[in-house]
């Protein structure tokens, strides 16, 4: 019997998005006829390992259904054989890796089982490896832990350990400072550590982009010979399909191709799934189709990852890049982009009215929805702002009449053609004709009475809209009118803040003429609720605050509601303007890109110091933050930290924003206590944020919650390092960086909580210190990062796609 | 456990007419349709007919269908109180008992009907490709009293010598039965599928002569001549015996030209099952084609395929040409070779430049290779 335990950590949710919304990493399919667990699982097999164990989160119906009863792993059997040991405790938050606590939950199985070494390695790991070679050079090397590393040194999330080393981490897991065994190959004292470094073929896959290249990596013969192996055989669930057939006009090459395919078009460079059938005419060019998809005749596919059973339509066009592939959901029916037409409905919009992100958002992405051939359309208030400015170019398409609240209200709807976007404004002079946007007492009126005048208008427009996306609690009622008029038009509607829910009377419903509407008591109407309630699908700006809204402590009272939704909810991410760009920004000392950095860095640097009066020098490590200065952004747990950091004489602080007072007033005392290493800049323009942008080493973002966030991406543009928690948009755009791989552009902690941040500040200070190769490769790494508008454009045209 | 129906497949004939293809392989285990063995086709009937009871009754060059059968558990066969029973040939007494007929074997194993306590008893054949719903088979043998149903066919004037011939009144009622005819009476061939009632069978096979017990030969005209209620059921599908390279090379052809063939790619109504051989899909290489092609598992594809189907673990080099050819697993055929019109036997390693082009179908193995086709430089 083998002394091997396997624990297979199923727990990482990855950052796969869609492909993720039905099961977990480990069960998503992989080279045409696979599921990435069928690696693992097959090593096992081969490996003699007899006692297995999967713990995974959430929604693993489909790896449970994939595995059945392990019977084609030989782990269907009397003694040990295959475990599912779910989560109990359903409140603890996802987790990259596997931790202590999670195990805890299952503490018998380890107790009960008779092995004394256990393996621990995730389910989404593509090799075909024997177990035991590790367990050897682990015991030759009377090593404490072994952790396994690819070629490049990256992280496998691979460790052997003795069980009963395993076991002390396991019971005392609230009493260490270690979650999980990489924080204990990384920081335990006193534990001989060895790092296997494995030479094959492996891919560690974590994201849509890295399942699509490790299927890629297929296609080359030297990597099949290391994944397909006669004497070690990759087993999968038995399916049933008949061998592939190819019709007379099938063209293919260099592609992989599963059972029960059909091929009547073209293929090239593309992975097959199962019973994927591609009709005469089209063609799939570097792409990994899944099972059951139907590619309809003439319709074009190019780098994508179609998951399973998604339909695309006759000639539709679906083209990514390899940056930025286009992915489906499972039974996704795909259209083309030019067939498309998108009303965005919205309280502002860059260039013509902004007071916040929100308008920077909306108007970029309806120029890139026009540049990716969609009809794109925008409708907002016309404000007198901007009546003045842009009178000249208005263009009066109608007039209409508006009951509100029994009184008839003249409307006048004005258009204005830009960029092939078209913006539609509407004229209220009872309701718009106003000196600020937002802050009346009857905002709720307002904003009710936009959403019927949008809805009348309608008609008015260029093309009617397949999609009205709705921005914020603003629009919020949109669904509802529709509802109640009979329209039947399709909505998606974004969460941007949920701080702001628009609460208002319920009298709105009365006025706006709905009747039998379902309140919430209390006689209240929250415009935000009714909006996530009706829309046809709901979203918001990143794939971890979506996750994180699940739970109360970031949805508060919309809870119910958004669980409610859940089957219908996504994330995407918003990006930057590709003017975002240090080589661009007129303002700043000297001007750099990827060439120029690391010079360019120093002459910046210490341009904000002399503007900031604080101590100049190379040695001091600036950390710089543009927030606004409110209880969301951290403050609560930031000052206490910079007064521990700020005793080393090396680091300096550097903030602009303005905010609460009690925050301002801490941090004026804070600037009292270091006067030659701390400024403060308490009104936003104290100072242009673009010389903290590009002159701070580090910037510092430790939000307790955080949608989205903008300051992280324009520093990571600028080379600045985040140093940020684990939440919302930030734990989407920030990678912990890591030493042995050199991957990663910045720094991240999980709990809110001063010592966690105290502690990445110190790290980020060794690195840049003592290992300034290392900072430079951090500094490179982030300014390679990518968030492009144009990528979050796609991403909602996908996600309009589904609706 | 009480079974109202049990069934039993019997593999028994060594297949002689399918050349060296059955040289090591029982004739069910020979490869089909590139991914299939023929005993699939009856194995899933009889899943799909929710019969969980099986002998399968063998005893020439057993050990590889065994080994592909396994438990049955890849036709839902592995139940606890039913499933696969292989039905090989034992030493009793210190005798071997070798089987003298298809139907000496069933009454070597009466017992096996007994266990189960079975009314009736589903005899079939193990090589024959056809989807057939036997729960149907049995209404028409209870609606129509019968004591035995033989399933038949209809077969075209010009084949029907080579099958037992039925002829029937107008109540499905067997008035006559002639196996192998030289001139045949009607164009009913019998399928080899009877639903014996059990005290029927047993009396029949004890009346019979032990030497030559056979189902065609003796049974089927003994009980015609009993006058025992011997019934006839109809069946309108797609069915054919591949007992020959022809007819084996031609249902492959059959399956090449309809896209929707027995519908062996749904999943739903009556699937078709078989062993998973845990082979990675196939690959087509930069030089690869194929056309109106089937090809399986594990193949290597650098060559062009036309009009063939390429059973799994195959590897078609360079420059290399099959058309209108059957090729069996495990082949290689090499650089530059020409190959139309043939069925390639499984293992066969055809070398580079060979070149096989017959007017008649040709069946290739490592024995003929060079009689039948020769090397070009």
């Amino acid at each position: 019997m083998n002394n091997l335990l396997m624990i297979i950590d199923a727990t990482s949710k990855g950052n796969f998005a869609k492909l993720t919304r039905h099961r977990v990493p480990g069960a998503l399919p992989f080279g045409a006829k696979y599921r990435l667990i069928d690696f693992t699982l097959s090593n096992c097999k081969n490996s003699h390992i007899t006692n297995v164990s999967i713990f995974p989160y959430g929604n693993y119906r489909s790896l449970a259904d994939h595995i059945g009863s392990g019977d084609r792993w030989d782990l269907n059997r009397r003694h040990d054989g295959i475990f599912i040991l779910p989560p109990k405790s359903l409140n603890l938050t996802v987790e990259d890796t596997i931790s202590f606590q999670r195990m805890y939950e299952h503490i018998e199985y380890f107790l009960r089982s008779s092995q004394d070494y256990v393996i621990v390695s995730p389910a989404n790991l593509v090799w075909n490896v024997d177990y035991n070679v590790f367990l050897h050079s682990h015991l030759m090397n009377k090593a404490g832990i072994t952790e396994v590393l690819s070629l490049d040194k990256k992280r496998l999330r691979t460790f052997i350990l003795s069980k009963s080393l395993l076991l002390e981490y396991i019971y005392n897991y609230d009493q260490i400072q270690f979650r999980n065994l990489s924080d204990v190959f990384d920081y335990a004292p006193n534990l001989k550590k060895y790092s296997y470094v494995y030479e094959s073929s492996v891919y560690f896959i974590n994201s849509s982009k890295e399942l699509y290249e490790a299927n890629m990596q297929m296609l080359f013969k030297s990597v099949r010979k290391e994944w397909f192996k006669k004497d070690r055989p990759i087993f999968s669930k038995e399916t049933m399909s008949a061998a592939s057939r190819y019709g007379d006009d099938a063209v293919v090459s260099t592609s992989i191709i599963a059972s029960g395919a059909e091929i009547d078009g073209e293929v090239h460079n593309s992975i097959i799934g199962r019973k994927v059938h591609v009709a005469k005419g089209a063609k799939v060019y570097n792409s990994v189709i899944m099972n059951q998809c139907e590619i309809k005749p003439n319709a074009v596919i190019e780098h994508s990852v179609l998951d399973k059973e998604t339909i695309v339509l006759e000639n539709a066009v679906v083209k990514g890049d390899p940056d930025k592939l286009f992915v489906s959901e499972k039974k996704q029916i795909v259209v083309s982009n030019e067939s498309l037409a998108i009303l965005q409905v919205s309280s502002e919009c860059f260039p013509y009215i902004k007071t916040g992100g929100l308008a920077d958002v909306v108007g970029g992405l309806a120029i890139q929805y026009s540049q990716l051939g969609v009809k794109s359309q925008v409708i907002l208030p016309l404000y007198p702002q901007i009546k003045n400015k842009y009178d000249l170019f208005l263009e009066l398409r109608a007039t209409e009449k508006v009951i509100y609240d029994e009184h008839e209200y003249r409307i006048s709807l004005y258009a204005l053609n830009n960029q092939n976007t078209t913006y539609y404004f509407i004229e209220s002079y009872e309701f718009f004709e106003r000196e600020n946007i937002y802050g009346y007492e009857d905002d709720g009126d307002r904003f009710a009475f936009f959403s019927l005048a949008v809805i009348e208008s309608l008609e008015a427009l260029d093309q009617l809209p397949d999609i009205i996306h709705m921005h914020d609690w603003h629009s919020g009622l949109v669904p509802c009118i529709l509802r109640s008029k009979q329209l039947e038009y399709k909505t998606l509607m974004t969460i941007h803040n949920i701080e702001y829910q628009g609460i208002y009377s319920n009298e709105i419903y009365r006025k706006l003429g709905i009747e039998n509407a379902k309140c919430s008591g209390l006689g209240k109407i929250n415009f935000m609720e009714v909006g996530l309630t009706n829309a046809t699908k709901i979203s918001t700006v990143s794939e971890t605050y979506r996750d994180e809204l699940k739970y109360e402590y970031y949805s508060k009272n919309l809870v119910d509601v958004i669980n409610r939704r859940e089957r219908d909810f996504y994330g995407v991410l918003n990006g930057l303007e590709d003017d975002v760009n240090p080589n661009l920004d007129l303002e700043i000392a000297m001007r750099y890109t990827l060439v120029n950095v690391f010079e360019a860095k120093h002459v910046n640097k210490e341009d904000l110091q002399k503007r900031m009066g604080i101590e100049v020098g190379e040695q001091y490590f600036i950390l710089g933050m543009v927030t606004r200065i409110v209880e969301q952004k951290g403050f609560d747990i930031l000052i206490p930290a910079l007064y521990e950091v700020l005793n080393n004489p090396n680091i300096e602080f550097v903030i602009l924003g303005t905010g609460e007072d009690k925050y301002m007033q801490s941090l004026q005392e804070l600037k009292n206590r270091f006067p030659t290493r701390v400024s403060i800049n308490l009104t936003y323009d104290a100072t242009k944020p673009s010389f903290i942008y590009a002159g701070a080493d580090a910037f510092l973002m430790p939000s307790r919650y955080e949608p989205c966030g903008i300051g992280q991406m324009i520093a990571l543009k600028y080379g600045t390092i985040p140093i940020v928690r684990q939440t919302g948009g930030l734990n989407d755009t920030v990678d912990g960086y890591d030493l042995s791989s050199k991957r990663g552009n910045g720094f991240k902690f999980f709990n809110y909580d001063a010592r966690d941040l105290i502690f990445q500040i110190n790290n980020a200070f060794h690195i840049f210190t003592n290992l300034k190769t290392d900072w430079q490769q951090v500094i490179i790494n982030a300014m390679n990062s990518r968030f492009s508008l144009t990528d979050s454009a796609k991403e909602y045209l996908e996600l309009y796609r589904l609706i | 456990m009480r079974k109202t129906m049990i069934s039993m497949i019997l593999v028994g004939g060594r297949g002689t007419r399918l050349g060296d293809i059955t040289n090591t392989t029982a004739k069910p285990a020979v490869s089909f349709g590139a991914k299939y063995r023929l005993i699939d086709f009856t194995l899933s009937n009889i899943t799909n007919s929710n019969i969980d009871v099986c002998g399968i009754v063998t005893q020439y060059e057993p050990f590889d269908l065994m080994y592909y059968i396994g438990s049955g558990a890849s036709w839902d066969l592995d139940v606890l109180d039913g499933g696969i029973r292989f039905l090989t040939p034992y030493s009793q007494k210190g005798d071997v008992l070798w089987q003298k007929g298809t139907a000496h074997a069933i009454k070597q194993y009466f017992n096996f009907i007994k266990d189960y306590q079975a009314s009736y008893v589903l005899i079939l054949s193990g090589d024959h490709i056809y989807k057939m719903d036997y729960q149907k088979m049995l209404d028409h043998h209870l609606r129509n009293n019968a004591e035995i149903t033989i399933a038949a066919t209809e077969v075209f004037d010009h084949e029907a010598s080579r099958f037992g011939i039925l002829e029937m009144d107008d109540h499905y009622r067997v008035t006559n039965f002639e196996e192998k005819p030289e001139t045949p009476k009607s164009n009913l061939a019998s399928m080899g599928i009877y639903i014996f009632s059990v005290a029927v069978l047993e009396e029949l096979l004890n009346k019979a002569d032990p030497e030559d017990i056979d189902f065609g030969k003796n049974i089927i005209p003994k009980s015609i001549m009993l006058e025992k209620h011997v019934s006839l059921f109809k069946f309108d599908g797609y069915w054919r015996d591949v007992g020959t390279i022809e007819s084996l090379y031609n249902a492959n052809m059959d399956l090449l030209d309809d896209p929707d063939y027995l519908g062996l790619n749904s999943s739903k109504h009556m699937p078709v099952y078989s062993k998973s051989l845990n082979l990675n899909p196939h690959v087509m290489l930069a030089n690869g084609s194929a056309k109106r092609s089937i090809i399986a598992d594990a193949c290597l594809i650098n060559g062009e395929v036309i009009h063939s189907t390429i059973a799994y673990e195959t590897q078609i080099e360079a420059n290399a040409k099959v058309i209108d050819s059957v090729i069996l697993p495990n082949v290689v055929v090499g650089k530059n070779s020409y190959l139309r019109n043939v069925v390639v036997n499984k293992g066969v390693v055809i070398p580079n430049n060979y070149r096989c082009d017959n007017q008649d179908l040709t069946l290739i193995t490592d024995d003929n290779l060079f009689e039948v086709g020769e090397i070009y430089e």
